[in-house]
């Protein structure tokens, strides 16, 4: 059962805001001028406005916490604040932290080439290590929160938080644990980080009438993804103690589907992403029919939405042209590895909101993606029995997951 | 008060919001509440403040247990340090 949520989005930093903002169609991207080794340069992305303040007491010190962990710690306090659960010290050793995060510390990393190679080749912070390592966040979780159980990191590019959720999902489904907190989180955005997508050629060229346009997924004028950056974090809890105690319910994690293309390091393929969701659908118990809302992976690259077009058919068969799909990637950005986690918080604000939200952005019908992509706005008073969020990434891993309304 | 002892008190009192007044000569670590991160921390910043570097072999700060250690590591390591100074000069 998901019982508690936390999002620290472009968009936002509470569910209300951000799903307020996405069913309205608002853009969190924005034209992003930042400081480069040769000056000012400019991009388009989608930045958290984040005042550290606002979640961490005077006098904690924060130096050590790269940006990718103070955004995860925000997500995981509100979660848990969110969830009311009280903490034991019986509950705390079976309540554990999955996260996912695709590029880590990246602030930090680069941080350290600067001191490094520009100003002293023989001095590094301390902490460096403790900083920059990719289950720093998850770690620091923990610690804040004291909680005992399992606590593992995963790296899977975009697909990292949606498996951190999903295997999070497997502890308290094969008893390791009674509560996960799940999620993930990443903050990319910095020149080297920047620069190394740009070569890339997979992201978006910048609109320059309207930035915050840039990011057109499924349109026929798509060009390419908009980074982004945040986190989203869930509370998962065993189905009978989230009801002993009466717990507000989110609505229930019932499938978790993963496959990898085993094919391309970057080609997706029809046939991983749909065994991906075929597999999901099956753990759930539930069949296409079922689901009355998909939130696509969608990055807005040519090849991404046409392959996830033909993979959604593939597995849904004449359904999928009555299933609202939809890429909220063109207002909030592409999180990487905090995407899964992003979206399938999205999802279930969705089914528990009743409002299926939209793509921004698609203003040219593309021949190749003929689903219903719920162009331009939200659409409220909508029963949703299930939901599926969907993450494909880099690597060829394919991470899908189903969540279902209680009570249905 | 040596300098030197002043100087390392303010690094501590000022990095880990100690009242100035505990940190007494012959105050052990441990007793201040300071783990070996943070020795590790306190002789980053020592070594800045005085222009030396504590050796990486691990051969003086594992001896390090009180805040006199460490003034007499930084004595040691900046007495080291000036003739080499003045020679470098010639």
């Amino acid at each position: 059962m998901i019982t508690g949520l936390g999002v620290i989005s472009p968009l936002g930093h509470d569910p209300d805001t951000l799903f307020s903002g996405l069913m309205a169609g608002e853009s969190g991207i924005r034209a992003l001028t930042a400081d480069g080794p040769r000056g000012p340069y400019s991009t388009v992305a989608a930045a958290v406005e984040f005042d550290p303040a606002s979640y961490f007491p005077p006098g904690r010190k924060i130096d050590h916490l790269d940006r990718v962990t103070r955004f995860a710690l925000a997500a995981a306090a509100e979660a848990l604040a969110d969830s009311t659960i009280r903490f034991t010290d019986a509950n705390r050793r079976r309540s554990g932290v999955a996260l996912g995060t695709g590029m880590g510390a990246a602030n930090a990393l680069e941080e350290t080439y600067v001191q490094l190679l520009q100003r002293d080749p023989d001095r590094l912070k301390p902490m460096t290590v403790l900083t920059a390592m990719n289950n720093a966040a998850a770690a620091h979780v923990a610690i804040q929160h004291g909680l005992g159980g399992p606590n593992h990191t995963f790296s899977c590019a975009c697909s990292s938080s949606a498996v951190a959720i999903g295997e999070a999902c497997r502890q308290i489904r094969h008893g390791y644990a009674d509560i996960m907190v799940a999620g993930g989180a990443e903050a990319p955005l910095t020149f080297g980080f920047i620069k190394a997508w740009e070569a890339l050629r997979v992201l978006a060229v910048p609109d320059r009438a309207d930035p915050s346009a840039s990011c057109r997924p499924f349109s026929k004028n798509r060009t390419g993804l908009v980074l982004g950056e945040g986190a989203a974090m869930v509370v998962l809890e065993e189905r009978e103690a989230a009801r002993r105690r009466g717990a507000r319910i989110y609505g229930e994690l019932a499938g978790y589907g993963s496959s990898n293309d085993s094919a391309h390091i970057t080609k997706p393929s029809v046939e991983g992403q749909a065994h991906a969701m075929s597999l999901a659908l099956a753990d759930a118990g539930l069949t296409a029919g079922d689901i009355d809302y998909v939130n696509a992976h969608g990055t807005g690259t040519v090849l991404n939405d046409v392959t996830e077009t033909c993979a959604i058919k593939q597995v849904f068969g004449t359904r999928a042209y009555q299933v609202p799909v939809s890429s909220t990637k063109s207002m909030h950005g592409h999180l990487l590895g905090g995407a899964g986690a992003m979206e399938f918080a999205i999802a279930l604000l969705a089914m528990q909101r009743r409002a299926v939200p939209p793509t921004a952005h698609l203003d040219v019908p593309d021949p190749q993606c003929d689903l219903d992509y719920v162009a331009g706005r939200g659409r409220s008073d909508q029963d949703l029995r299930g939901v599926m969020s969907n993450s494909f990434a880099f690597g060829g891993t394919n991470a899908v997951l189903v969540a279902r309304a209680t009570g249905s | 008060m040596t300098k030197t002892l002043e100087t390392v008190r303010e690094i501590l009192a000022r990095k880990y919001s100690l009242p100035e007044e505990s940190i007494q000569p012959e105050a052990t670590l441990e007793s201040l509440k300071l783990d070996s991160l943070d020795l590790v921390e306190t002789l980053f910043e020592v070594e800045d403040e005085f222009n030396i570097r504590v050796p990486q072999d691990g051969s003086i700060n594992l001896k390090i247990a009180t805040v006199q250690d460490i003034v007499d590591v930084v004595n040691r390591l900046v007495a080291q340090r000036k003739p080499l100074r003045l020679a470098g000069g010639h």
